[in-house]
């Protein structure tokens, strides 16, 4: 199947992709108990670009992780698309969030022995699913990387490997994309050609973004900028695009 | 893209460690390899010798029976002789079907061969009836390669007519009608006196110690070694062979003062259960090769993960599932062991020949025949087994790779 990419990726019919609850998630340091996040509450609706600002230690990754299903609360309500994931075990996050999710890492995290072509279409492997290959010279495309398809990611520049990052998040068609400080690595230029990357990904596939990041310039380019501190949420606020 | 190409690139991608914990499981499965087919190739060679021998019992001078036997069966010195009156008397016995008197001597090749080096060497000669001999061996012919066409038995008679085996022959470089000089120092002398013979025939390959053998007739080989009315040998053949019929022939003849009778049965035992003995050793040193081989696959395996605790971590992020990671942690270890299973029965194959040499060294095989024998089924064998191994050693690096949670593998691997 051939299908554009803009068609495909539809925005969610659930009227809130993530509703989160008074999320609270601990640590234990030798005998000290950490409260990485201390109640925070949240409601993710179709199609908005979300900032999450913060200092280190802020709980910026925690919540990201919470929000991802990667790892889940020790108190307070998740919703993804709809299901508790409260008590979930791995497996069952692993289910929830394969093919609804797509995840973008601030180091990359490309597999050095796959070309840039096998990398995007490695998540297609575990849903099972055979590539597409017009699918993914699309997607390829989008992030302006059709070129470099068969290259190794040692062969490409820090802004390429995250273009392709995000090009291994979009190859499932999934309706959110979760992105931990995707511009941390990268200098100014290649940090706001991927901000704007994902802004277009909102604009014009109605996808729902949630990054994190330490850049006060870009993170208030999005919709939506929540700012944490200590755990909890000192302020949210629209954002200045 | 699938999870075995997948396993496959990432084997690839760190091809020294690869490449080493490959050649570990080749040199274990190689030893493993060899050793069987060492064990299978030489029980079929102690068996196809002693049947090539013709006769079920020996008759021969009391002395270690094992000695008496590894000399029928591939040659030997230190001999023992029996009085000529024994062919006589068990000749009457009525359980016999068939017997036939043999004289072996052994003769130097000082001077006598073409070959440097075979100056310090000896050849076995064999004084045999040749009509009763025969009866006892039909198969054996005469070879008609080039040069050793037109070959015959000696006349009963004659004083100089040999009979080469085929190795024999190529090692002496004799050709049917060339003459051939023995050295031979007869009983009661010290010096040897030498000999010229007529090659008449060289005889086809048998596998056996035939093949190493220089035939004459009965008379000329006791006449030569001067000692013309000893035997060293009587060969029998029973009407009925079994282990009661043996044990009332042994009985019979056992009273004789000088006189043992061995079963052929029971040399092979006794031959396999010495060589029994290194196999074990052997054995023990391809246990040992197999566990480290294990060890270090395991090792090996472990280490990736542990590199690859932030990749794992990730592969999960994107979806997979602890299923997905376990299966190809599992698949890499498996495609580990059976490449090594591969190399290691390519290699067994390869150096066979070598192998069989330094068994031959170390140990005396007593028999003359190919001692390693790697079938087709030894080959299968060993390759299921290797990936048995890969089965159970992949078992607990994937469990420890599937079971990493997510987040804490990509903050570790960061």
């Amino acid at each position: 199947m051939n299908t554009p990419i803009n068609q495909v990726c539809s925005t969610s019919q659930d009227p809130h992709l993530i509703e989160a609850n008074n999320l609270k998630r601990w640590y234990t340091r030798g005998s000290e108990t950490v409260k990485a996040l201390d109640g925070v509450s949240l409601i993710v609706p179709p199609g908005q670009l979300i900032s999450i600002l913060g200092p280190s230690g802020s709980g910026k990754t925690t919540l990201i992780n919470l929000l991802s299903c990667l790892d889940a609360p020790d108190d307070g309500e998740l919703k993804f698309a709809g299901r508790d994931v409260r008590g979930m075990g791995e497996e069952a996050l692993t289910e929830i969030r394969r093919g609804r999710l797509g995840f973008v890492f601030q180091k990359f995290h490309l597999l050095p022995s796959l070309s840039v072509r096998e990398n995007v279409e490695l998540p297609l492997l575990f849903l099972g699913r055979a590539p597409d290959q017009n699918f993914t010279d699309e997607v390829l495309g989008l992030v302006d990387l059709r070129d470099r398809a068969e290259h190794l990611p040692r062969e490409l520049s820090g802004g390429q490997m995250q273009r392709v990052a995000i090009a291994r998040a979009l190859i499932t068609r999934p309706p959110l994309l979760i992105a931990d400080e995707p511009t941390g690595n990268l200098d100014r230029v290649n940090g706001e050609a991927v901000f704007n990357l994902f802004r277009r990904l909102v604009r014009e596939q109605g996808k729902t973004v949630i990054i994190t990041t330490h850049n006060l310039a870009l993170g208030y380019l999005a919709d939506r900028v929540i700012t944490l501190e200590d755990g909890r949420i000192l302020r949210e606020e629209t954002g200045r695009h | 893209m699938s999870f075995f190409r997948l396993a496959l690139r990432n084997l690839w991608h760190r091809p020294l460690r690869t490449a080493l914990t490959v050649v570990g499981v080749g040199l274990a499965v190689a030893v493993a390899v060899s050793l069987i087919g060492f064990n299978l190739g030489y029980r079929e060679s102690i068996n196809v010798s002693i049947d090539k021998l013709g006769f079920q019992v020996m008759l021969m001078a009391k002395g270690c029976p094992y000695e008496a036997a590894t000399m029928m069966l591939k040659g030997g010195t230190g001999l023992l002789y029996l009085p000529g009156t024994t062919f006589s008397a068990v000749k009457a016995d009525p359980e016999l079907a068939a017997i036939t008197p043999i004289f072996v001597g052994v003769a130097q090749k000082e001077g006598s061969g073409i070959r440097e080096d075979s100056g310090s060497s000896f050849a076995i000669v064999s004084g045999i009836d040749r009509s009763s001999f025969l009866a006892m061996k039909p198969w054996m012919t005469f070879s008609d390669r080039p040069g050793y066409q037109g070959g015959r038995w000696f006349a009963d008679e004659s004083s100089d007519e040999v009979v080469m085996g085929f190795e024999a022959a190529e090692y002496e470089q004799r050709k049917v009608g060339d003459r051939l000089y023995l050295s031979i120092t007869p009983q009661g002398q010290t010096e040897p006196v030498s000999h010229e013979f007529k090659v008449v025939g060289i005889l086809e390959r048998t596998g056996t110690q035939d093949d190493g053998t220089v035939f004459m007739s009965l008379p000329l080989a006791r006449r030569i070694f001067n000692r013309p009315d000893e035997l060293t040998i009587v060969g029998v053949k029973l009407r009925e062979f079994s282990g009661v019929a043996l044990r009332e022939f042994e009985k019979r003849w056992a009273a004789l003062p000088e006189v043992q009778v061995v079963s052929l049965q029971q040399v092979k035992t006794t031959l396999v259960s010495l060589v029994e003995t290194a196999q074990a050793m052997i054995g023990a040193v391809a246990a040992v090769a197999i566990i480290v081989a294990i060890i270090g696959v395991i090792n090996t395996i472990l280490m990736s993960v542990g590199e690859r605790t932030g990749e794992i971590g990730i592969m999960k992020a994107i979806g997979a599932a602890r299923g997905d990671i376990f299966q190809l942690i599992w698949l890499e270890t498996l495609l580990i062991c059976v490449s090594g299973g591969v190399l290691g029965c390519a290699g067994a194959v390869l150096g066979s020949r070598g192998v069989e040499e330094a068994l031959r060294r170390l140990i005396d095989v007593g028999t003359r025949g190919s001692i390693v024998s790697i079938t087709v089924e030894v080959l299968a064998g060993a390759l299921v087994g290797a990936a048995v191994v890969g089965v159970f050693a992949g078992l607990y690096p994937a469990w420890r790779a599937s079971s990493l949670r997510p987040v804490e593998a990509i903050r570790e691997g960061e």
